[in-house]
């Protein structure tokens, strides 16, 4: 058998005089920039054996236009249930299949997601989801014409990054302390919880272009991004830069016959970790070279090897982890006595004093920072000259230069602290789910075995969330590590010390988190 | 938004323009970089996103509407020279007077300071907005080096009436519109001026045929009709001789020239600048019969005699409106107004002799009789400006509103300076007179948007005693050739996902330059382009169609580069008529295929494989990579499908199959194959796909199906290898029959 391609390279091509468009002659652009692009890009590109669409039944489930909608789907049918059973069945949270199935298994599957996978549960999110449905017209076809109006997100928010999404992972998570929602308490209050996010994604996609929602605004997108970069999915990237650099369209960009243009403005020509790949497939489908695929890399790989670091993103790592830290200390018996004085001195008698939720976690991330600004004061090299001016996320400093790529570096311990506080709820009452499921047809009650039954004491749920700690204080140490060698010790004098003082911080913060948890337990 | 020149800037360095690239959003595409003409724009290879150069921008805009995640943003001023103005021509006394109105630049000064300020975009959305595609910045390159001979060279490849359209174009909504500084909100590159300036200094070159055309007459040498010698065909005839063709051009006129000759006064079109390309045609060797009518039934005929026939003969049709008293004398049409007038405004012409013609009579210290023009387009400006030429008053009536109109707002301007009154929003009631026209009742009208009809109001209509009433609202294609040019006229519309190499572009972006009337200037261009297209679709065999033929009224610069468009589809097709050899065994061959999971692309690749192995020059590309081009550039079109559908529910070719074929243009005189690959039973796939090509003129020779016994790893007779084998084998020989000759299903 002779090989087709081999004899298609043969064919001479437009032999005879062939029609020619004019227009091409008349354009003469410049050649792209590739200086230093080699070395910029081959620290984070996938190897090419490890493109799961080069296997074919993989390519074709990615490729068809119903692969997302299929994601989305059974979540869409999930989380409607969620707000009309919560809102219209049982007042009881553990019966109520609303409050059971999201607080009881679905935080703790997204965690799950995240860390093995990125950013999955962006591509089956029923919210983001349901308003891209409507925004498209369309369930899955490939359409021309957008609803709404289109805009773009405004640039001096746009500026900030990760630091709006922040803001309102911080506002909901005091607003579900405030009501008790994830307790869970009233199951209608989650159901308010769900149509309020609907709600907001609804109005953010009528009003701006692609998923703006999802990239600027979502309360999870920082917390995904962040704790998905130590997925093992590096998402979809270019099998061949030279042809992206040369691609005259951007179809992937701006959308092609196939495909959308990228909803989370990604290039996959450029793309160097899975930070801001939402795994929608539809570069793959409208790139009209076959030159996108879907590629795995080795865990922690977007967290250490990305040449590219952003300030919004280190800042939204540190206060997530003053959150968690918070909501960690907040079950032990010192922060009841310290929030008694404070509610009765700021008259504010009601959990969470909005004055030390804030706070708290505005310490837990300065603190991180201020280690972050002694380190570098102690062993940066004057000889490096580290100011650039800029705006937010443009300037760099000798300080930033320490504290972003440390920041990165926490990323698993602050992942795997997040993960650990979802573990007790899981484990006592995750098989509530069956109950209430009975419940919608009116068949269960708490007296069910089921109801009561756990799959684990209290006793070993903190030696297994200890056991997590640990293992992300682990891998932040061998990240940080790897990252100090590449990104830091080259701009530091004292070798040994920068190495020893960022993985130290890095296991002093899993030590702190794993002890967190011991003392919750005593509190209990 | 103001405009600054270099000298402006020197003195207030402060008012540079400030460009910011969003970092957050910035993907590092270079799509800026790659574009930008002032190079104010380069890639950080720390963090990988574009970095501006404020001191280097001039502020056009081209990074801000070619940003595909709109990343940056373009502050302050614009940094170009002003543009010059050369004055108008303004005589005391317009009675009689022909003289032309536009002017141009004067000296090689004024020239080479407005080619100054062109940018030579990379991407230069000029090109683009030029109908026939002129290599815009190459040519004032060529102007800047005062190089005429190259200007001309250049604008040859793409146009053979540079002094014509340099004076009639609507450059505003083409080139000009089109151009950067025009879509950044400032003032265009003079393009169209710069052009005439090229066109005025040195004669536009005559066609150049190649040595010892003329020595096979009889043999080999193609010979084409052309109905009509208007921009069309001259566009064609000229393309044609200088590939070596016979050109027979069949004009129903006395003289040639069409529109220009009789259409565009003097004072737009110099009847000496009218005149040129057929005094060079004819002087090449093409034979112009004129006072030749071609009717319908007469193509026929005509393809019996020559290879091919190229149909220009326009849209001739005047529009008529019918209200009451349109019957009455002095109401004209105006074709038959400018073929007067214009004869009668040369000296000697017979002015007042026309006027009494018409019913008119110019008394001495009298008021002029007052002209009624329905219509406020070319046509009827042309019409009224003729009549105050003619000693008359003009009157121009349109129903849309002025701010949707059609008219060219710069034709707009010169007719009102000349005395001729304009009225929008008004429409013709009804006509009375004694026999002939006297009153005219004009209706208000209203329209909220450009895309509505107007209504017409209930008020009392406002009487005007006129003297002649002259109907110019545009023309129609004469209805009795679309029977023999199927498809004809098309109404180009822009719908869909447009190429992204002109959404890439920028011309796209809104918004667009505001001085294209309704639309913006980039969707305009995108319908132009595909009349363009269109021209290079035969709709019948060896039969193609150019110009207003095609696409109904629309512009010379436009008819000419359909009828250039046709005359290279036909010259790459070399059809030729019956009894005649075809030259050449070699077929172009157009391999299109929709996979799913690669085995319609592994036998569309095998197909391929073996007709180039039978020396015919292949192509094999994915449906959605196919263009008009590729399809234009192909004698044999062979489709290849996956088979979609639930074993034995909706079974048939696949959907995006399905909505390419019904996006083909007219495929006569190409022939086709077809073939689907199956994994349960292909049923009405193939004959689906027959019925539409066959529908849009493709004679279909060869089908087949291709189940998973007949896809191995080895070719087969039964597979795709067999049946490339016998597609080929029909493409031996001369003559292909419409039956299919070879027919394999499952």
């Amino acid at each position: 058998m002779v090989d087709p391609e081999a004899r298609m390279a043969a064919i001479v091509q437009d032999e005879i005089a062939p029609l020619r468009d004019p227009l091409p002659t008349a354009v003469h652009l410049r050649g792209p920039e590739r200086a230093g692009l080699a070395e910029r890009f081959a620290p984070t590109d996938p190897l090419p054996g490890a493109e799961l669409t080069a296997h074919p039944r993989v390519a074709r489930v990615v490729r068809s236009r119903k692969f997302q909608f299929l994601l989305i789907l059974p979540n869409q049918i999930i989380f409607w249930t969620v707000i009309f059973v919560g809102l219209l069945g049982t007042a009881v949270p553990g019966l109520n299949f609303g409050a059971a199935i999201t607080w009881y298994v679905w935080f703790c599957l997204v965690f799950v997601m995240m860390v093995v996978v990125g950013r999955a549960w962006c591509a089956m999110c029923p919210f983001g989801g349901f308003a891209e449905w409507v925004q498209r017209r369309s369930f899955f076809t490939r359409t021309q014409k957008a609803l709404g109006l289109g805009r773009t997100f405004p640039e001096p928010l746009a500026r900030v990054g990760f630091l709006i999404p922040v803001a309102s992972f911080l506002v909901l998570t005091w607003i579900e302390e405030f009501f008790n929602i994830a307790g869970p308490g009233n199951p209608a209050d989650t159901s308010w919880m769900v149509v309020g996010i609907v709600a907001s994604a609804l109005a953010f996609f009528l009003v701006f272009e692609r998923r703006t929602f999802c990239r600027y605004v979502c309360p999870l997108t920082t917390l995904i991004g962040t704790v998905g970069s130590m997925g093992s999915v590096a998402g979809f990237r270019t099998r061949d830069r030279e042809v992206c650099l040369t691609c005259r369209t951007k179809d992937c960009m701006r959308g092609g016959t196939d495909g959308f243009g990228c909803p989370w403005y990604t290039w996959p020509g450029s793309a160097d970790s899975n930070l801001y790949c939402g795994l929608c497939s539809e570069c793959y489908k409208a790139c009209p070279e076959g030159n996108v695929g879907l590629f795995l890399h080795k865990p922690l790989t977007s967290v250490v090897a990305p040449r590219r670091r952003r300030a919004d993103v280190a800042w939204g790592i540190a206060l997530l982890w003053g959150l968690v830290l918070y909501q960690q200390f907040n079950a032990t018996n010192a922060f009841a006595a310290a929030e008694t004085w404070l509610d009765a001195h700021l008259g504010f008698p009601h959990y969470p004093n909005p004055i030390d939720y804030l706070g708290m976690i505005a310490a837990g991330a300065l603190a991180f920072a201020a280690i972050a600004a002694l380190i570098a004061k102690g062993v940066a090299s004057p000889a490096v000259d580290f100011a650039r001016p800029g705006r937010f996320l443009e300037r760099t400093s000798r300080f930033r230069a320490f504290f972003v790529p440390m920041a990165y570096g926490l990323i698993p311990v602050m992942g795997a602290d997040y993960f650990a506080r979802q573990l007790p709820k899981f484990f006592q009452h995750a098989p509530r789910v069956v109950p209430a499921v009975a419940d919608i047809a009116g068949l269960s009650s708490t007296r069910s075995s089921v109801y009561r039954f756990s799959i684990m004491t209290n006793g070993w749920i903190v030696v297994v969330q200890v056991a997590v700690v640990c293992l992300g204080a682990l891998a932040a140490a061998w990240a940080t590590w790897r990252i100090t060698s590449k990104e830091l010790v080259p701009i530091s004098d004292h070798k040994v010390a920068v190495r020893v003082a960022t993985v130290g911080v890095a296991l002093a913060c899993g030590a702190a988190a794993a002890v967190l948890y011991v003392l919750m337990h005593a509190a209990d | 938004m103001t405009v600054l020149d270099e000298a402006t800037l020197e003195s207030s360095p402060v008012v540079r323009p400030q460009v910011r690239v969003l970092v957050d959003r910035c993907a590092g595409c270079q799509e800026c970089v790659i574009r930008c003409p002032a190079a104010a724009l380069h890639m950080d290879t720390v963090t990988w996103v574009a970095v501006a150069d404020s001191d280097a921008c001039v502020g056009c805009r081209q990074c801000v509407r070619t940003c595909p995640y709109s990343a940056i943003t373009v502050e302050g001023p614009i940094v170009v020279a002003e543009r010059h103005e050369p004055a108008q021509a303004r005589p005391a006394s317009l009675l009689g007077d022909l003289s032309e109105v536009r002017s141009g630049f004067g000296t090689w000064a004024e020239a080479l300071a407005e080619a100054q300020r062109c940018l030579a975009c990379p991407d230069p959305t000029c090109v683009r907005g030029c109908p026939a595609h002129n290599d815009v910045p190459a040519f004032i390159a060529a102007v800047r080096d005062r190089d005429l001979a190259r200007a001309h060279e250049v604008l040859r490849a793409t146009s053979v009436l540079p002094d014509v359209c340099a004076r009639v174009c609507n450059q505003a909504a083409q080139c000009e519109g089109a151009c950067t500084w025009s879509l950044a909100g400032g003032i265009p590159v003079a393009i169209g001026r710069l052009e005439r300036f090229v066109a005025d200094q040195l004669p536009v070159p005559p066609p150049s045929t190649p040595p010892g055309r003329g020595g096979e007459a009889g043999g080999d040498v193609l010979s084409v009709g052309i109905v009509g010698a208007g921009p069309a065909g001259i566009g064609a005839a000229w393309e044609l001789l200088e590939a070596g063709a016979e050109v027979t051009v069949y004009e129903r006129d006395e003289c040639p020239g069409g529109l220009l000759g009789w259409g565009i006064p003097d004072f737009t079109l110099p009847e000496e600048i009218a005149a040129r390309p057929w005094r060079q045609l004819e002087a090449a060797g093409v034979d112009l019969r004129c006072d030749t009518e071609i009717l319908p039934d007469d193509l026929g005929a005509l393809l019996a005699e020559h290879d091919a026939v190229v149909l220009a003969n326009g849209a001739g049709e005047p529009l008529r409106l019918r209200v009451p008293g349109a019957e009455l004398d002095g109401v004209v049409d105006a074709t038959s107004f400018l073929r007067g007038a214009k004869a009668a405004l040369e000296p000697g012409g017979g002015r007042l002799d026309f006027c009494s013609s018409l019913g008119l009579h110019l008394g001495h210290g009298g008021t002029p009789p007052l002209v009624l023009v329905l219509g406020a387009g070319n046509t009827a400006m042309d019409v009224a400006r003729s009549a105050i030429r003619l000693g008359l008053r003009a009157l121009c009536v349109d129903w849309l509103e002025e701010r949707f109109a059609l008219a060219r707002p710069d034709e707009l301007d010169e007719a009102r300076r000349e005395g001729v009154e304009v009225r929008f929003s008004r429409t013709l009631a009804r006509l009375t007179g004694e026999g002939r026209v006297a009153q005219a009742f004009l209706s208000s009208t209203a329209q909220a948007r450009p895309e509505d009809r107007p209504k017409v109001l209930r008020r009392a209509p406002e009487v005007v005693d006129v003297g002649l009433v002259v109907m110019a609202m545009g023309y129609r294609n004469d209805p009795a050739f679309a029977a023999v040019a199927p498809g004809t006229p098309q109404r180009p519309k822009v719908d869909g996902l447009p190429d992204r190499r002109w959404t890439a572009s920028g011309v796209l972006a809104a918004p667009a330059s505001g001085a294209s009337h309704r639309d913006p200037v980039g969707r305009l261009a995108l319908r132009r382009e595909q009349g363009l297209w269109a021209a290079a679709f035969a709709p019948r065999d060896r039969l193609y169609v150019a110009g207003d033929a095609l696409v109904g009224p629309s512009t010379v610069v436009e008819a000419m580069a359909q009828g250039r468009r046709a005359a290279a589809a036909l010259l790459s097709a070399r059809p030729t008529r019956p009894g005649r050899r075809r030259p050449g065994g070699a077929r172009r061959v157009l391999v299109c295929y929709e996979s799913r999971g690669g085995r319609t692309a592994r036998a569309a690749q095998e197909i391929a494989a073996v007709l180039a192995d039978h020396d015919h020059s292949v192509r094999s590309l994915s449906i959605d990579r196919v263009g008009p081009l590729e399809l234009a550039s192909a004698d044999v079109v062979v489709v290849g499908t996956w088979v979609e559908g639930l074993v034995v529910a909706r079974v048939g070719p696949a959907k995006g199959t399905v909505a390419w074929l019904a996006g083909l243009p007219r495929l006569a005189g190409k022939t086709a194959g077809i073939f689907c690959t199956f994994s349960v039973a292909p049923r009405g796939t193939l004959p689906a796909v027959r019925r539409v090509l066959e529908a849009k003129g493709a004679d279909v020779v060869a089908q087949a199906a291709f189940g998973p016994g007949e896809l191995g790893t080895e070719p087969t007779s039964f597979g795709p290898a067999g049946f490339a084998a016998e597609l080929a084998s029909r493409l031996a020989r001369d003559g292909v029959p419409a039956a299919l000759a070879f027919d394999r299903r499952a």
